[in-house]
């Protein structure tokens, strides 16, 4: 059988793979350094939280440690994806294991959790954070008026434009569309690059369209729909049916996320950009980055509709940090929250790295804190941040989130009606209150049985 | 279970009690006690019982528990099929119904037309036959979620480079529409030819050498010998090529997810957003067993149309 020179060669190659394969792995002592801040043997707790910003996480449970020998955090990096960070927070609540003390959670999942009696009510906490933590912030850790995390991160969205091209950014996304034009017929270039792909980021794009025209999705309490109060809805979602149309909007605006943005933006090919400040070292070259606009260009709030009440909007993003309803060291991970929100040393490492803190102090003394190259992004969000907007925690948010998803991706890409669309939108807003969406859908489908 | 005959005793005897006398007290194996037939079915019981637990239980499982209505929090009433009429009444599910079985046959269909060509130019004898045979089988090997975000790449616009190749301008593959099925299509198409033409080819080289010599001798032309020697002597592996692919086809799930974020909607895409993105597991579990149903329903229509002859025995069950 070994006679047969394929095999042997075969097995010389397997060979040569798993020494190379060896020789690539670190040691496993090695690998046993490398995860920082995790003495897991004697840790009194457990902090779930993304690995998206993994260094900035690690940094943050390093100082409490050094700060808590005795009360030693181990730090469980979840997977960068939202949907499979999710994912494993459920399953340790539905399956009992209760690994988790601390969850880490996105800013739109309060209600949800909440609702599910995944997490504990931090309302006697209010105090510590009232004044102390941005109000966006604390509106996203709120469900039915009631506390159930505290504010960590934050994230804004804003423009970023090229000033080779463009004098002064627009104010208005009708100005913004007429420069595009304008800048197309000297130029071969894309116009408005964004989070376009049918994915939450699309959500949030096109909630400050909505917003930056007025338009509501709940009441402020709320307990009923308004997203097809007025012309808004429809507005916000023709102009980006007509943005796209025409060229306005890059033709791959659609199956864009964030990195694609940035990457088509730093290669010189857009004139605008809706993105997050992480893009904003990257566009400048930083961290070995090649940028073609390093020198060309900057940042400004993001454009609203003419006429509209507001003169900028920003959907927020971020993270809150909860108490899980079966932690057995509720103490300390109430305690873990708090510091995370109001002390200086976890909010300054925010700061100084990714993503935005959200302790309002900073925001007065960014120019103490934040490193140098970072000051026009904490001046940007200074601007902006008292316009900036959570998106609505309710406990349906997730179904609301794909029915925009699923119905409004084809309408400004593929050219599909708007009017059914937003009503499809609007019946999941409605379901996304009430606490049992299956009786919701039956006491619907009664009226449409009399039409 | 039938006892056998009482007379058959002496015949077996010879065989496997001459040696040792005293066996006869004992029932000779072969011929008393258990037949032959009973036998095989207690040696099988042990590997039915796995197959059972571990490919059985959790379609039957995913059945009953598609006949409730609950979330992943709380676990609620029996509600029959009303999981089914929804879904049964959801245009939603309907056009991924089309979705899939458009995508089934478009896809199977190429990549047959291909696979064979494939398959009959693996089974030529020329120089570099072995070189030829693994750059075709190539695409096959590749994973498909990887071969999905290669294509997905070239099909993107930005840096575009099947629209430049093609000298199409700006066309949007992936963001909407029937462009959408098209960029799936082709990225199946170009990944799972090599595995009908790997089939194909193996039920070539089951063709004895002589009958094409014979046909050459008659005066046949290359064309005749493919239509009246090849193809009737191939019939067994082509079925067992296009049963294999449709029933592959009708799962579509991987290259629609990584591709076309799932926007390109299949009957296994939307029971994965269902119990996944939404998530309502009720719904998913009815959307497994819809989906496992079709599939089902389709293969053995395909087994009783085309294959009766090949695939299974055809004097079972007369």
């Amino acid at each position: 059988m070994s006679k047969n020179p394929f095999v042997l060669r075969a097995i010389g190659l397997l060979a040569v793979l798993a020494l190379v394969a060896a020789a690539c792995g670190p040691a496993p002592d090695e690998e046993e350094e490398d995860e920082a801040g995790a003495p897991a043997e004697d840790a009194a707790f457990t902090w779930a939280v993304t690995g998206a910003d993994g260094p900035t996480m690690e940094a943050v449970a390093d100082l409490w440690n050094e700060e808590n020998p005795d009360q030693q955090v181990n730090l469980t990096l979840l997977p960068p994806e939202a949907d499979d960070q999710r994912t494993q927070l459920f399953n340790d609540q539905i399956t009992g294991a209760g690994e988790f003390d601390v969850l880490g959670l996105d800013v739109i999942w309060t209600g949800e959790f909440a609702e599910a009696g995944f997490i504990e009510s931090l309302e006697d906490m209010r105090d510590s954070v009232e004044g102390v933590s941005i109000p966006g912030a604390i509106e996203s850790a709120q469900h039915e008026g009631e506390l159930y995390a505290l504010p960590y991160s934050t994230n804004f969205g804003f423009l970023y434009y090229r000033t080779d091209l463009v004098d002064e950014p627009p104010e208005t996304w009708e100005e913004l569309y007429d420069i595009v034009v304008e800048v197309q017929e000297e130029e071969d270039i894309d116009g408005y690059v964004g989070q376009g792909d049918s994915y939450e980021g699309f959500v949030v794009n096109y909630l400050e369209f909505l917003w930056s025209d007025g338009g509501e999705v709940f009441d402020d309490a709320a307990t009923e729909s308004l997203l097809l109060d007025g012309d808004h809805a429809e507005k916000a979602i023709t102009f980006m049916q007509d943005a796209f149309e025409e060229g306005v909007f890059a033709g791959d605006f659609n199956t864009m996320v964030e990195d694609d943005a940035r990457l088509a933006f730093q290669a010189g090919d857009a004139i605008f950009m809706r993105n997050w400040p992480y893009a904003y070292p990257l566009a400048l070259g930083e961290d070995d980055e090649e940028s073609e606009v390093a020198d060309d260009f900057d940042i400004a709030p993001l454009p609203a509709f003419e006429g509209a009440p507001v003169d900028t909007v920003s959907t927020l993003g971020g993270l809150n940090n909860a108490v899980s309803t079966l932690s057995e060291n509720q103490e300390v991970a109430r305690e873990f929250v708090e510091w995370a929100a109001t002390d200086e040393g976890p909010q300054e490492i925010l700061a100084e790295m990714q993503p935005p803190p959200t302790m309002a102090s900073i925001y007065e003394n960014y120019e103490d804190i934040v490193p140098e190259d970072q000051l026009p992004v904490y001046e940007v969000l200074n601007e902006i941040r008292e316009d900036a907007r959570a998106r609505p925690p309710v406990p349906g948010y997730n179904s609301f989130s794909l029915a925009v998803q699923e119905n409004l991706h084809s309408v400004y890409a593929d050219g599909a009606d708007p009017g059914p669309a937003l009503e499809a939108v609007n019946e999941a807003a409605e379901e996304a209150l009430v606490e049992d969406p299956e009786e919701a859908i039956e006491e619907e489908a009664d009226p449409d049985e009399d039409e | 279970m039938s006892g056998s005959t009482p007379g058959g005793a002496p015949g077996s005897a010879t065989e496997s009690g001459a040696p040792a006398p005293q066996v006869t007290e004992r029932p000779a194996p072969q011929q008393e006690g258990i037949s032959e037939r009973a036998l095989a079915r207690i040696f099988i019981t042990p590997s039915f019982v796995v197959m059972a637990a571990i490919a059985l239980f959790p379609i039957l499982y995913a059945a009953y528990e598609s006949l409730f209505d609950f979330t992943f929090f709380t676990r609620e009433d029996f509600v029959g099929l009303a999981n089914y009429v929804d879904q049964l009444t959801s245009p939603r599910f309907w056009t991924a119904v089309f979705v899939t079985i458009a995508f089934t046959v478009v896809s199977v269909t190429l990549e047959f037309i291909v696979g064979m060509i494939f398959a009959l130019i693996m089974n030529a004898a020329f120089r570099g036959r072995n070189v030829t045979r693994a750059v075709i089988l190539l695409p096959w090997v590749i994973p498909t979620v990887i071969a999905g975000q290669k294509w997905r790449y070239l099909f993107e616009q930005r840096p575009g480079y099947i629209n430049e190749w093609l000298g199409l301008g700006a066309i949007d593959w992936l963001g909407s529409g029937a462009s959408m099925f098209w960029a799936v299509v082709i990225a199946d198409w170009w990944k799972t030819s090599p595995f009908v033409a790997l089939l194909l080819l193996a039920g070539l080289q089951t063709i004895p050498q002589e009958t094409y010599e014979a046909a050459k001798v008659d005066g046949a032309t290359w064309w005749q010998r493919f239509r009246n020697v090849t193809l009737p002597l191939l019939a067994p592996s082509i079925v067992v090529a296009l049963l294999f692919r449709s029933v592959d086809a009708l799962r579509i799930f991987d290259l629609a997810d990584v591709m076309t974020n799932a926007r390109l909607e299949t009957l296994s895409v939307l029971a994965q957003r269902s119990i996944v993105r939404d998530p309502q597991p009720d719904v998913a579990n009815a959307l497994a067993v819809l989906t496992f149903i079709l599939i089902m329903g389709i293969g053995l229509l395909f087994i009783s149309l085309m294959g009766r002859d090949v695939v299974g025995d055809p004097e079972e069950g007369s």
